[in-house]
């Protein structure tokens, strides 16, 4: 069985900062999360949490139920797999690979298998490596390290599209062959929207929404037709955005509109629209946004 | 298949120990080897160029080089593996007990090294008739039989430890704070002084620094050599309290 | 492979009854696995697993514990009756309005379809 995550009251500072505000979360096992948030949203401070890399200045981290710092029984079977990764840069790309075998559940064979894969010179040095070929190295170790929970922090970056999409359809094998917890914290929200069950929204050291992704994909509507018509049928309603063009207006609601409203919009020649996940986490994370 | 050579939860940090200390060993290679015949070579060199006599040991350079590296080696060792150990799952308290073991093992790997290359040069020296002596401020330290040469080399594994100690203790609060160095201040003159207790050296330094080293020049070794394990287990009880608190830093962004 | 509009989970319901209506999937046939379905779409299990969920509550698929998801015995008859029902409305109704937009009469639609009649059956 995999691992869950529940955060009870956790607050993070950095000096006087914090970085994670009284955050409670409870993530169930075997799911693939995704963690969005602008950056010094707290996504990274919260995976660090997570991997027991900091001990929180006040609050209960706990993963599988129990305490995850200094917990060998826990942190052997949970990865955090960092951008550009974790490893001694005088390294050779197989000693960093091998030394996955000090986790119990690490598998060198799959490793190797993946390097093959996503071609990555064995004998290099790490640091003679690409920033690409970095990132794939460290996704490598993290899907090897066959953890209970295994969190990649912007692990995408550097790659190429061919190598993210590879990257993406190797992990969700890997899953469908051993479900297990995986958090994505990325920017390239729609890129990887139909690999997540949840979705967590992180924003000013809080969260912000945590519900599943079909829900938050149909949280909103883009209304564009005839001013006047639009004005009309989004009367009432949250507008997250409007744009105009000549008499042509374009909103975005965040709530789903009801059967009446569909309705009334295609009866006055409204084109209604779904609004992506990405144009909606740009909405909800807006600075400008009050009360959000 | 890789599942056998994965480490068994309990005891993987007594691997990881014994392994650093086995990688790092065989890391420097080619660097003992090098030393090896520098200190073997450059006598008979000396001699055939300048014609004076040999009169004191050249592994002793060698040999006391050695100190510092082990700090050097504790302390960069220390300060690179602790967050790639951390990501990889290890706890702090099973990579703190990893390099408890590191430390002696590497110490005693060195030691073993340092007295067989004294046991050899001894023989070495034999053959042309040079003094093996050891320089230590105004009188030398004749190593004039190989009783001698053991009584001197034993002193070198403890010492390794003494500054592999101090030499992690440096890189654990180098890792943690962004002043951490500035620990340097009071682990450097304890080590050395210590050290110098051991090897029963004269007090050394400027004059206004020998109310130190001339403090551990009149302790006999037995004492010395107590305080040493004392102080080794200090400075190894405090790293591991440095490291038992560290956070693992965050990337630069 | 899947259009910006609808959830997933829905797309592939619909899929799963077009290939239901159009024969490709047999009553009593046996249906992909959700992790066969997740690994060819590239899509979150769970995703393929809701579509199924729906399709068992309209009764168009049933599920054999341990063994799969079937296809049940009446559903081509129930989604042709659905059909039928939505027809006029979904997919008529709609039709006329674009074609009043294009201005193309009521008479021209009919001849249209008149001609059509052979293909039809």
């Amino acid at each position: 069985m995999s691992f869950s995550v529940t955060l009870r009251d956790v607050t993070l500072k950095y000096g006087d900062t914090e970085a994670l505000s009284d955050v409670d979360l409870d993530l169930e096992a075997d799911k693939i999360y995704g963690l969005l948030g602008r950056n010094g949203a707290g996504k990274t401070t919260l995976l660090s949490l997570l991997a027991a890399f900091r001990r929180p200045t006040a609050g209960e981290v706990l993963v599988d139920g129990r305490p995850v710092w200094e917990n060998a029984e826990v942190v052997s079977r949970v990865a955090l797999v960092r951008e550009g990764g974790d490893f001694d840069d005088t390294d050779k790309v197989e000693a960093a690979m091998k030394s996955g075998e000090i986790r119990p559940d690490f598998d060198l064979d799959y490793a190797l298998e993946l390097a093959e894969k996503f071609e990555l010179p064995l004998d290099r040095k790490i640091r003679d490596l690409s920033r690409g070929k970095r990132s794939v190295l460290a996704a490598i170790c993290g899907l090897a390290a066959r953890a209970e929970l295994t969190m990649y922090d912007e692990v995408h970056l550097g790659m190429d599209a061919p190598t993210r999409d590879g990257f993406y359809k190797a992990l969700l094998a890997e899953y469908l062959e051993r479900p297990h917890t995986v958090i994505l914290s990325t920017h390239l929200i729609d890129e990887v929207a139909n690999y997540l069950e949840e979705v967590v929204i992180l924003d000013r050291g809080g969260i912000l929404r945590h519900e599943p992704i079909e829900t938050l994909q149909g949280v909103g509507a883009t209304l564009t037709g005839p001013a006047g018509a639009v004005d009309e049928v989004v009367a009432g309603l949250e507008v997250l955005a409007e744009q105009r063009l000549g008499g042509t207006k374009s909103v975005t609601v965040g709530t789903e509109l009801d059967a009446q409203s569909r309705e009334r919009a295609a009866a006055s020649g409204i084109e209604l629209g779904p609004v992506g996940l990405q144009d909606l986490f740009i909405h909800l994370t807006e600075p400008d946004r009050t009360g959000a | 298949m890789p599942a056998d050579t994965n480490l068994k939860l309990p005891t993987r940090r007594y691997s990881i120990g014994f392994g650093v200390a086995w990688e790092a060993h065989k890391y420097f290679k080619w660097w003992f080897a090098v030393i090896i015949v520098l200190a073997m070579v450059t006598p008979p060199a000396v001699f055939q160029f300048s014609s004076t006599e040999i009169e004191v040991s050249a592994w002793e350079f060698a040999a006391y080089s050695g100190k510092i590296f082990s700090a050097i080696v504790a302390g960069t060792f220390l300060y690179t593996m602790f967050p790639n150990a951390l990501a990889q799952g290890l706890t702090r308290r099973e990579f703190a007990t990893s390099m408890g073991l590191f430390g002696p093992v590497w110490s005693l790997i060195l030691g073993a090294l340092a007295l067989a290359g004294f046991i050899l040069e001894h023989l070495w020296y034999g053959l042309f008739d040079w003094n093996q002596a050891i320089q230590r401020g105004d009188r030398d330290l004749a190593l004039d039989s190989l009783g001698a040469v053991l009584t001197h080399g034993v002193t070198y594994p403890l010492s390794y430890l003494l500054f592999f100690a101090g030499g992690a203790l440096i890189g654990a609060a180098c890792y943690r704070w962004d002043g951490g160095w500035l620990i340097l201040v009071p682990v450097a003159p304890v080590v050395f002084s210590l050290d110098f207790a051991l090897t029963r050296a004269d007090p050394w330094g400027p004059g206004w620094f020998r109310w130190l080293t001339g403090l551990s020049g009149d302790a006999s070794s037995p004492v010395a050599a107590a305080a040493m394990v004392v102080v080794i287990a200090a400075l190894a009880w405090i790293g591991r309290a440095i490291l038992l608190e560290t956070p693992v830093r965050a990337k630069k962004a | 492979m899947f259009d910006d509009g609808t959830p997933i989970y829905r797309q592939i319901a619909d899929q799963i009854k077009a290939e239901i209506l159009g024969g490709t999937l047999q009553p009593g046939g046996k249906i992909m696995s959700t992790n066969q379905y997740a690994a060819f779409y590239q899509i979150n299990p769970a995703t393929a697993q809701k579509a199924f969920r729906d399709l068992v509550d309209e009764g168009v698929l049933y599920k054999q514990r341990g063994v799969g998801m079937f296809v049940a015995e009446d559903a081509r008859d129930k989604l042709v009756g659905d059909f039928r029902a939505r027809f006029f409305e979904d997919v008529l109704k709609p039709l006329i309005a674009d074609a009043r937009q294009a201005g193309i009469s009521l008479p021209e639609i009919i001849d249209y379809l008149r001609a059509q009649e052979g293909a039809l059956k």
